[in-house]
C-alpha cells in the first residue's frame, strides 16, 4: 500500500507551494511571496520593538531589553522594560495592526483604496464619542467603549445617507467625508465649552498617543484583535473575488450580501477598538495595507502582510516621536500624520493613480 | 488480489448533466425602473441560445437577471424548477456561471489567477488546489488558447486576451449552464470565430449555453436557438431559420433587407441592408 504524505505537486503553481495530501483530499496553497514578505515584516518589528524598548530616557542594549524581557535582567531594567515601556509597544503594535487590517478590508469593500475609516470619518466620529465621555462621564473605562459606540453610529449614519449605492463608489466616501467633518467639529465644540483642565484630559483622545495606556485596554485589544483577525480571515477568498469585480462573488457562489456585511462589521469593529486604545492616529489604515500590496506585488488581499505593515509604521512612528525633541513628546498621530499626509497628496494627484485596491 | 485499474478519465467528472433555466412572468431593471417586464423564456438545454436586440432593449439586464446578478422585481428564475433566490448560492455557481459584460482586472493579477477562481465553487477552504482543479484549468486555458500566456498580467495583455481570460475562467467553473454577455465584443474577425466555435464545442459536452450578441449575422451562424428582444419583451424566438426574416430586422433596428440562406451552409444571410 502507498502512503502519500504531504507532497509538492509535480506540475507547480507559479509562486505558490502546493501542500497536498490527496488521501485526505486536502491540498493548500502558500503563497511563497506572501511568506518571506511577512517573515521579513515580522522580523523588522522584532526589531522595530526591541529598539523602542531600548530608548529613552533609561538608555539600554538590546541584549538588557531580552534579558529584563525573559525576567532574567537587572530589577531596574525589568520595571523599565517590562512595567513602562512594554505595554506601549504592544499597544503600537496591537494598534497599528488593527487599524491597517481595517484599512485593507474597508478598501476591498469600497473598491476603492483611498476609502480608508480614517479618511470617511470613522475615526473621527469614534473621537467624538470619547472626548465627550471623557468631558461628560470623566470615567477610566467610558471613553474606549463610547469610541467604538462613535465607529458604529458614525458607519450606519454614513450606510443612511448614502442610500441604495452601499459601499460602492465615490458617494459612500463623500457622504463619509461629511460625517467625519460634522464628528470633527462636535469635538471641537464640545473641547470649546468645557473648563481647560477638562479639555486637556480629553485633547489626547483627538491626535492620537501611546504615552499611559493601561494594561486593560491591551486585553480588549488582543481580543478585538483575535477575534478581528480570524473572522477578517474567513472573509479573504470572498474578498478576492470582490476585488476583482462586483458580481464576481456572486457569480461563484459567496453570499454577497453577508460577505460585505460581515467585512464592514469587522473593519469597523478593529477602527473602534484601536481608536479605543491610541485614539485617531490617522494613515496607518491607508499606509498600511498599501506597503503590504507593493511588497506582495498586489496579489490577493494582502491581510496579513498589512497587519504587519501597520504595527510596524506604528511602532516607529512612537519611537520617533519619543526620540526627535526628546524628552519632550510628539504624539504618534502626528508622526504618521506628517508621513502619510504627503503619500495621499500624492496618490490624489499622480496622473497614474489607479483607484482600486 | 487481483483488481482492474480504472482508466484515468472515470475518476474525472463525467459530462455535466444538464440543467435547466427559465424565466417565468420575469420583472427587472435597476432601481424604480423596469427594463423587463413579465417575460417566459425557457432555456433550450444543450443549446447555443443567442439574445439579440436593439441597444437598450433589456437583453443584458435579462442575462444579468438569469445570472442572478441582479434580483428580480417579479416572477422568478427557475434553476431546475426551483426558485434560484432560494437554493444554497454556491449550489447555483456549480450550475450556473456567467460572463459578464465588463471584463476588467485588478492590478497584479494573473491570467491564472483569474481563470483559477472558476474552481471556487468546487473548493474548499482545506482544498483549494487539487489535481482535479488543475486538470481543469489547464484544459480552460488550452481551450482558450492561453497556455502560453497564463503567467502574464492581466493588465499588461490585449482586451482581446483579457476577454478570453475571463470566457476562460467560466468554462473552469465546469458548469452545465454557462451565461456570456458579449463575449466577442472585444475580439477581432479570427478570435470572434474561435470563440463562437469554442462555445459550440461547449454545448456537444452537455453544456447549455445563452449569450447575448449585438451581431445579427454572428448570433443566427452560431445559435441553435434565436431570442429577439425589443423594448424588454420577447417579440420572437426559434431556430434562426425560423425567426430571421426581413420583417424582424426591420421591428428591431429599423433597417430593411432581405434574408437569404448561405450557399454553403444554409444559416440565414442578410443582404442588400439599407435605411
Amino acid at each position: 500500500m502507498q502512503v502519500l504524505p504531504f507532497q509538492h505537486h509535480s506540475l507547480p503553481l507559479k509562486g505558490f507551494w502546493v501542500l497536498k495530501s490527496p488521501r485526505q483530499g486536502i491540498s493548500l496553497l502558500v503563497n511563497k511571496r506572501a511568506l518571506v514578505v511577512n517573515l521579513c515584516l515580522m522580523l523588522a518589528l522584532g526589531l522595530a520593538g526591541t529598539l523602542s524598548l531600548a530608548a529613552g530616557s533609561v538608555p539600554l542594549s538590546a541584549t538588557e531589553v531580552w534579558l529584563a524581557l525573559l525576567g532574567k535582567g537587572d530589577p531596574l531594567h525589568e520595571l523599565v522594560v517590562r512595567e513602562l515601556r512594554l505595554v506601549r509597544v504592544l499597544a503600537g503594535i496591537g494598534t497599528g495592526a488593527a487599524f491597517a487590517v481595517a484599512g485593507c478590508l474597508m478598501q476591498t469593500l469600497a473598491r476603492n483604496r483611498l476609502a480608508t475609516p480614517g479618511i470617511i470619518g470613522i475615526d473621527n466620529a469614534a473621537t467624538a464619542f470619547a472626548v465627550a465621555s471623557v468631558v461628560g462621564v470623566g470615567s477610566a473605562l467610558a471613553p474606549p467603549a463610547m469610541s467604538i459606540v462613535g465607529a458604529i453610529l458614525a458607519t450606519t449614519l454614513i450606510f443612511a445617507l448614502a442610500g441604495g449605492s452601499g459601499t460602492q463608489g465615490y458617494r459612500f466616501i463623500v457622504v463619509g467625508l461629511g460625517v467625519g467633518a460634522i464628528a470633527g467639529a462636535v469635538t471641537q465644540l464640545v473641547l470649546s465649552w468645557v473648563a481647560i483642565d477638562t479639555a486637556n484630559a480629553a485633547f489626547p483622545w483627538t491626535i492620537g498617543s501611546l504615552n499611559a495606556r493601561s494594561p486593560d485596554t491591551l486585553l480588549l485589544l488582543a481580543a478585538g484583535l483575535t477575534l478581528g483577525g480570524i473572522w477578517a480571515a474567513t472573509l479573504v477568498r470572498g474578498l478576492q473575488a470582490l476585488r476583482v469585480s462586483e458580481s464576481l462573488p456572486i457569480t461563484l457562489g459567496f453570499n454577497s450580501k453577508r460577505l460585505r456585511t460581515q467585512s464592514l462589521i469587522v473593519a469597523v469593529g478593529l477602527t473602534g477598538v484601536a481608536v479605543a486604545v491610541a485614539g485617531p492616529v490617522g494613515m496607518v489604515a491607508l499606509l498600511g495595507p498599501e506597503i503590504a500590496r507593493l511588497l506582495c506585488r498586489h496579489r490577493g488581499i494582502p491581510l496579513l502582510s498589512s497587519a504587519l505593515a501597520g504595527a510596524l509604521i506604528m511602532v516607529l512612528a512612537d519611537l520617533l516621536g519619543r526620540l526627535l525633541l526628546a524628552p519632550l513628546e510628539i504624539p504618534v498621530g502626528i508622526i504618521t500624520a506628517v508621513v502619510g499626509s504627503p503619500y495621499l497628496l500624492w496618490m490624489l494627484l499622480n496622473p497614474n493613480f489607479r483607484n482600486q485596491p | 488480489m487481483n483488481t482492474v485499474e480504472k482508466p484515468i478519465l472515470a475518476a474525472s467528472t463525467p459530462p455535466s448533466a444538464p440543467a435547466s433555466l427559465r424565466a417565468k412572468e420575469l420583472a427587472a431593471g435597476h432601481q424604480q425602473h423596469l427594463v423587463i417586464e413579465g417575460l417566459n423564456l425557457s432555456l433550450p438545454k444543450q443549446q447555443v441560445t443567442a439574445i439579440v436586440g436593439p441597444n437598450g432593449c433589456g437583453k443584458s439586464t435579462l442575462l444579468n437577471t438569469l445570472g442572478r446578478i441582479l434580483a428580480p422585481k417579479g416572477g422568478q428564475v427557475l434553476l431546475d424548477g426551483k426558485d434560484i433566490h432560494a437554493l444554497p448560492s454556491k449550489q447555483v455557481a456549480q450550475k450556473l456561471a456567467l460572463l459578464p459584460q465588463d471584463t476588467t482586472a485588478p492590478e497584479g493579477m494573473t491570467v491564472l489567477d483569474l481563470v483559477r477562481f472558476g474552481r471556487q465553487p468546487h473548493q474548499q477552504w482545506y482544498s483549494q488546489w487539487s489535481a482535479e482543479d488543475q486538470r481543469i484549468v489547464q484544459a480552460a486555458l488550452r481551450a482558450a488558447n492561453l497556455l502560453e500566456l497564463q503567467h502574464r498580467e492581466l493588465d499588461k495583455l490585449s482586451g482581446g486576451q483579457r476577454q478570453r481570460a475571463w470566457i476562460a475562467m467560466a468554462i473552469a467553473q465546469d458548469t452545465p449552464l454557462l451565461l456570456l454577455d458579449e463575449p466577442t465584443s472585444a475580439l477581432d474577425l479570427g478570435h470572434q470565430i474561435e470563440v463562437f466555435e469554442l462555445i459550440q464545442s461547449l454545448t456537444q459536452e452537455g453544456k447549455t449555453v445563452a449569450m447575448v450578441v449585438h451581431d445579427l449575422l454572428n448570433a443566427a451562424r452560431y445559435a441553435d436557438y434565436l431570442v429577439a428582444m425589443k423594448a424588454g419583451k420577447i417579440i420572437a424566438e426559434g431556430t434562426p431559420q425560423e425567426v430571421l426574416t426581413a420583417e424582424l430586422v426591420y421591428e428591431l433596428y429599423q433597417v430593411h433587407c432581405q434574408v437569404m440562406p448561405d450557399p454553403i451552409s444554409g444559416v440565414p444571410l442578410l443582404v442588400n441592408i439599407r435605411r
